[in-house]
């Protein structure tokens, strides 16, 4: 009773309208369900006979079902499981570290009275619009730095993304006042100590958007494993590198059929379908899909507790 | 003067301590930003590659790194490296395709996350937020192959929902593949559908900062939801919307290759409408056994192109709102 | 040269890197560190003459392509323990695998990562003749540092000349060998795919198919359409080798942009036709091709899919699995016939619709090449030489160790997986382990699978690939130094036509017209007449 009335004496002061709510409501509904259908529709082909598909295609009903398609995937056995660990391992620490440097360089951004400012400023942004390219980034990280074969070679070139640190430097900027740190630097607190006790709590939200973010990215990565580890390495290679290197063969081999040979067609044989493919697919989402409403929950109540202001 | 003083040093303290926060993320962008610009020379040299080279610097003899031999060894070209780009039939095509793209993606990106971060904050149930929050996030979480998987399920000629339905209710089956026409259509809904979720949760994050007594003084003064928005929601917005749309911008000649490589399955009828300047660089190095001056030429025009345009929005930002500007 | 001045001195930074680089480098054991001076060809003359060249201990690392190889820890064990014996040095291999291997070893030559032999040939992007070109194979028979000779006299004696002509190409230090070919299935023999068992339920006979052509198979696939109903299609093709074998004509060596070719004689591969090197897409035979298959595939004989290269393969492999084609198009490989029956559960038959014929493109099928930036040329090629003559050693390299990844059978044949009465796999012994074996070298050395029966490679391999016949310009090759601009802005037509218009989707009366003008456009003029004026010369030359 009390929430009632509490909802309704919120709506009284400052809300929409009704129907504006039903409205928003049915465009939000709608959004939605054209996000998460199609995750659906491929769980049920992967779950689909190869006979139904032939005989009406692909559908949300199909005639039989099959786990045939699971069956073969986890004769992968432990490269697949090894995959998944590394996934969820490179995402973690990967994570943690980006964190770390991302607070820091944003933070010293955010604060008006750093005297090199405008330069570490245009550091980062610099790099945003010029870079040397493939070869020589690929040179200078495994030639140079000898990251290859190590879940580190994953991790630390993609470290840091300096539109993050824009983005965060901005919510720095806006959600933590100037007072705040000047009241914190007369009380004799030290640099570190303000950022991490004073300014860090009141940045949450933004502080876990790009946490989670950074964690999107390390999950998706499939180009820098690609590059720094060697195929034949199997110890650190990620769950979506797999997926991609799967429909990469099929498509080379189709590619070069013509001048491959007779070798193209017994190399083609030995790929995998497909429907295989499909259940790749959604192994590797069932884990973001699970883990996701944690992270959302970390992220609304650090928005409660980020709210607090003047 | 003593007290003059301690404040001198305090403020050395502070920049120094200042210093060392920035100083691994600077330590990050040299090595793996900035070392690798000297590549650039690339993009105007005919590279060769040749036998392991040494140096001698001060009697000692050091092997020299093979890719920088490489460059040392090369002759220089000129702009030719940057040819391939303007003597295709279809680099009209791919420029109109990679900045008309672009442009619709940043208008309806700003328009649809606003609006959806703006409806989301006025729900009343904050669980329903928090859903639709959820659901509408997901489609960031997947790598464009796995999006491509989606696509391909609705629309593959022979097994695809989409055909079959044309199928069974006896329509003309449109071969999506070979047909151009709804391609802008599909890659603008693919770009929306995996794009929105992200912008949305930047503002949303950025609207959940402002203070709520902010609104609850306009409400008392008498404006209505609309003018809450358009006199408070929008101008705190505003900076972000600022920096968002000039990143874009300076990505105008870049396309999202996954996007329009792997949605379109790379399919060769349809490209008129497909074609990128990132999808004809990759399907056209291939013809020259992977020649990567051509692909760094390609590469720094594309960066020199999203600079100039940089430059030019923030100027105009600048001159109209200075305290938005990004620098 | 101010040019040259101004990077150098702008290179100083980076340089000191590299110094950086090379020393750190050498607390690991990685060959190129172990003795830079020592490596310097010019420098290790003298010193071969009178002492071991060998003493020193180093690895080579080889980059391969091919299958995905899960655990190989047992194999490499069992190699370098053979080959410390032999020449004092341990290997590594990185195991490219197909979908990965064109970027990652265009970025490992191209930015000179420490590998001492790279697989190529002549249809990978890292292709022979182009890097030939640049730089980054090292020339083996060069006139003043022969290793070849020094090092791999045993390999190359027991090649076919074919593949040691194959192997000659205008590389970066002139005419030369810069590769060694595979001893491998060479010889190049495109057929009609049949399925008989499906055949004879239409109540036709293989005479039926042999008497016909493309261009003649529509009643027989009308009847197919027509006994399995809407969603079977007979015709299951491979757009790119339909088109050659149907026109007759070849992939010109060299040539990456897939718009040229070359024509032979179907029913004599090794008479000269006086064909010139042409823009394969404005020939008439192409046009009737084209109209051809567009009409196959709008009486719904082919599957769309196969029309599309993200789905082509899937399609393709999921309807030749189950059976569900009349007609394929397949490049022959001895035995082929056999494996495919039993896999498909009907009776397959391989008709040609040529000879076979060895074309430089199929001689460079698969090679071995020495990185310029190997710091131990010699002793990759005295590996490479071993590999190639020591059959336990290339039995080791392709199947693995005996007893784990494969048994022996009474008879003295291989048993790599153990089937029932079905023909079905019960227990596969090299499933962690499978290289791709035509891709390593000379396989000829190899004992016979069960399943190949003995004296395959003796009684039948050899004989069958030897009596292939050389195509007319056997040894000429496309040069397309100097034209890259033309060669990129023609390939990005090709990939955008020649797919749907080989599968038969494209309107050919709306597409070709397009596709030429914008060919045109690209400059392939400019191309052809300089692939004609390179013909003419090695013509001349011959």
């Amino acid at each position: 009773m009390a929430e009632i009335a509490l909802n309704q004496k919120r709506r009284r002061i400052n809300a929409v309208s009704i129907p504006a709510e039903v409205a928003i409501n049915i465009v939000m509904i709608l959004f939605c369900a054209l996000c998460i259908v199609p995750f659906i529709l491929v769980i049920i082909i992967s779950f689909s006979a190869e006979d139904s598909i032939r005989a009406i295609g692909y559908s949300f009903l199909p005639q039989a079902w099959s786990v045939a398609a699971y069956e073969y995937a986890f004769k992968l056995g432990d490269a697949l499981w090894r995959s998944y660990f590394n996934s969820f391992y490179i995402t973690v620490l990967g994570t943690i570290l980006s964190l770390i440097v991302y607070i820091l360089y944003s933070y010293a951004l955010s604060r008006k009275d750093f005297k090199y400012r405008n330069l570490f400023t245009f550091i980062n942004f610099f790099v945003m619009l010029f870079g040397g390219g493939l070869v020589p980034t690929y040179c200078v990280t495994k030639q140079l730095l000898g990251l290859s074969d190590s879940y580190w070679a994953i991790i630390i070139p993609m470290l840091l993304n300096p539109f993050n640190v824009i983005v965060l430097r901005t919510f720095f900027q806006s959600s933590v006042p100037d007072e705040l740190i000047e009241a914190a630097s007369i009380d004799g607190s030290g640099e570190y100590n303000t950022l991490f006790k004073i300014v860090v709590p009141v940045a949450k939200p933004g502080i876990a958007t790009i946490g989670l973010l950074t964690a999107i990215a390390y999950w998706n990565e499939w180009f820098i494993p690609k590059l720094y580890i060697s195929a034949s390495d199997k110890l650190h290679v990620p769950l979506q590198y797999l997926l991609m290197k799967m429909q990469a063969d099929a498509e080379y081999i189709a590619k070069n059929s013509a001048a491959m040979g007779a070798e193209a067609g017994m190399a083609m044989m030995n790929l995998p379908t497909q429907s295989l493919r499909m259940v790749l697919v959604v192994l590797v989402v069932f884990p973001i899909a699970c883990a996701y409403p944690f992270f959302q929950r970390y992220i609304i109540s650090g928005l409660t507790i980020g709210s607090v202001k003047g | 003067m003593a007290k003059k003083n301690g404040k001198i040093a305090a403020n050395k303290k502070k920049t120094l301590m200042l210093l060392s926060m920035v100083l691994p993320g600077t330590l990050w962008l040299f090595l793996f930003r900035y070392v690798p610009i000297f590549g650039i020379v690339m993009a105007f040299q005919n590279y060769k590659i040749v036998k392991p080279q040494k140096v001698t610097i001060l009697g000692h003899t050091f092997k020299l790194n093979n890719y920088v031999s490489n460059l040392l060894s090369s002759d220089f070209v000129g702009f030719k490296n940057f040819e391939f780009l303007f003597k295709a039939p279809t680099t009209k095509v791919m420029i109109r395709n990679t900045l008309g793209y672009n442009v619709l993606f940043i208008l309806l990106g700003l328009v649809i996350s606003v609006a959806f971060a703006i409806m989301l904050n006025e729900l009343t149930s904050k669980l329903t937020a928090k859903t639709y929050q959820t659901l509408m996030f997901f489609p960031y979480f997947l790598s464009w192959v796995v999006a491509s998987y989606f696509v391909t399920g609705f629309l593959d000629p022979t097994r695809g929902i989409i055909p079959n339905m044309m199928r069974n209710h006896g329509w003309q089956v449109i071969d999506f593949y070979n047909t151009s026409k709804p391609w802008p259509f599909i890659l603008t809904l693919s770009n929306v559908w995996k794009q929105t979720g992200y912008s949305t949760i930047l503002y949303l994050a950025a609207i959940t900062g402002i203070d709520t007594s902010q609104y609850e003084a306009a409400s008392i003064d008498g404006a209505s939801k609309w003018q809450q928005i358009k006199y408070v929601t929008i101008p705190h917005l505003k900076t972000m919307i600022i920096i968002l749309f000039i990143m874009n911008v300076g990505k105008i000649f870049n396309s999202d290759f996954g996007l329009f490589y792997n949605v379109p399955n790379n399919s060769g009828l349809i490209k008129d409408v497909t074609e990128t300047i990132d999808t004809y660089v990759y399907n056209a190095i291939g013809g020259t056994g992977g020649n990567f001056s051509m692909t760094a030429a390609a590469g720094l025009m594309q960066n020199l192109i999203g600079f100039i345009c940089i430059m030019i929005a923030n100027t105009i930002v600048r001159k109209v709102d200075e305290d938005s500007a990004l620098f | 040269m101010k040019m040259k001045k101004l990077l150098s001195l702008a290179l100083v930074a980076t340089m000191a890197m590299s110094t950086l680089a090379a020393c750190g480098g050498k607390t690991e054991s990685t060959s190129n560190d172990v003795a830079p001076v020592e490596s310097v060809s010019d420098e290790t003359g003298a010193e071969t003459a009178d002492s071991n060249p060998f003493e020193e201990h180093v690895t080579l690392r080889w980059y391969l392509d091919g299958n995905s190889v899960t655990n190989d820890s047992a194999v490499m064990e069992a190699i370098n323990k053979y080959l410390n014996e032999k020449i004092n040095a341990d290997l590594e291999i990185i195991w490219g695998t197909w979908g990965d291997f064109d970027d990652n070893s265009l970025l490992a030559i191209n930015s000179g990562d420490p590998v001492d032999i790279y697989f190529t040939c002549s249809w990978t992007k890292a292709e022979y003749n182009t890097y030939a070109k640049k730089g980054a194979w090292l020339r083996l028979d060069d006139p003043d540092n022969n290793i070849l000779k020094e090092y791999g006299s045993d390999v190359w004696n027991i090649l076919p000349q074919v593949l040691k002509d194959g192997a000659v190409t205008d590389g970066n230090d002139g005419k030369g060998v810069y590769a060694i070919p595979g001893y491998k299935d060479f010889g190049t023999q495109n057929t009609w795919d049949v399925n008989v068992t499906l055949l004879k339920e239409l109540g036709y006979t293989l005479e039926d198919i042999e008497s016909r052509d493309f261009f003649t198979f529509g009643d027989i696939l009308a009847a197919a359409k027509a006994a399995k109903g809407d969603n079977f299609y007979p015709l299951v093709i491979e757009g790119a080798v339909l088109e050659r074998m149907v026109t007759n004509s070849i992939i010109v060596n060299g040539d990456s942009t897939g718009a040229l070719s070359y024509y032979l004689d179907p029913s004599d591969v090794s008479k000269d036709i006086g064909s010139k090197v042409v823009n394969k897409f404005a020939t008439e035979e192409y046009k009737k091709f084209a109209e051809k298959v567009h009409e196959y595939y709008e009486l719904g004989y082919i599957d769309p899919a196969l029309a599309n290269g993200a789905t082509a393969n899937d399609t393709l492999v999921a309807q030749q699995n189950s059976a569900q084609y009349l007609i394929g198009t397949q490049s022959y490989a001895l035995g082929y016939e056999y494996t495919t029956s039993a896999a498909r559960g009907i009776e397959v038959a391989y008709v040609p619709c040529t000879s076979p014929y060895v074309d430089k493109t199929a001689a460079q099928g698969a090679m071995m090449a020495i990185s310029a930036t190997s710091e131990n040329p010699e002793r990759a090629m005295a590996f490479l030489n071993l590999l190639n003559t020591d059959p336990y050693l290339m039995q080791l390299v392709a199947y693995g160790v005996e007893g784990i990844h494969y048994q022996v059978a009474d008879n003295g044949l291989l048993i790599r997986e153990e089937k029932d009465a079905d023909g079905n796999v019960v227990t596969n012994y090299h499933e962690e382990y499978t290289p791709w074996r035509n891709g390593l070298g000379n396989i000829t050395l190899l004992t016979p699978t069960v399943d190949e029966g003995e004296g395959f490679f003796t009684d039948k391999f050899i004989p069958y690939y030897t009596s292939a016949r050389a195509i007319p310009a056997f040894g000429y090759s496309f040069d397309g130094t100097g034209l890259d601009t033309e060669l990129a802005a023609v390939t990005s037509v090709q990939s955008t036509y020649a797919l749907p218009l080989d599968c038969g989707a494209a309107d050919v009366d709306e597409v070709l017209p397009k596709m030429l003008a914008e060919l045109e456009a690209a400059g392939i003029d400019k191309i052809v007449a300089a692939a004609n004026e390179q013909l003419d010369a090695y013509f001349a030359s011959k």
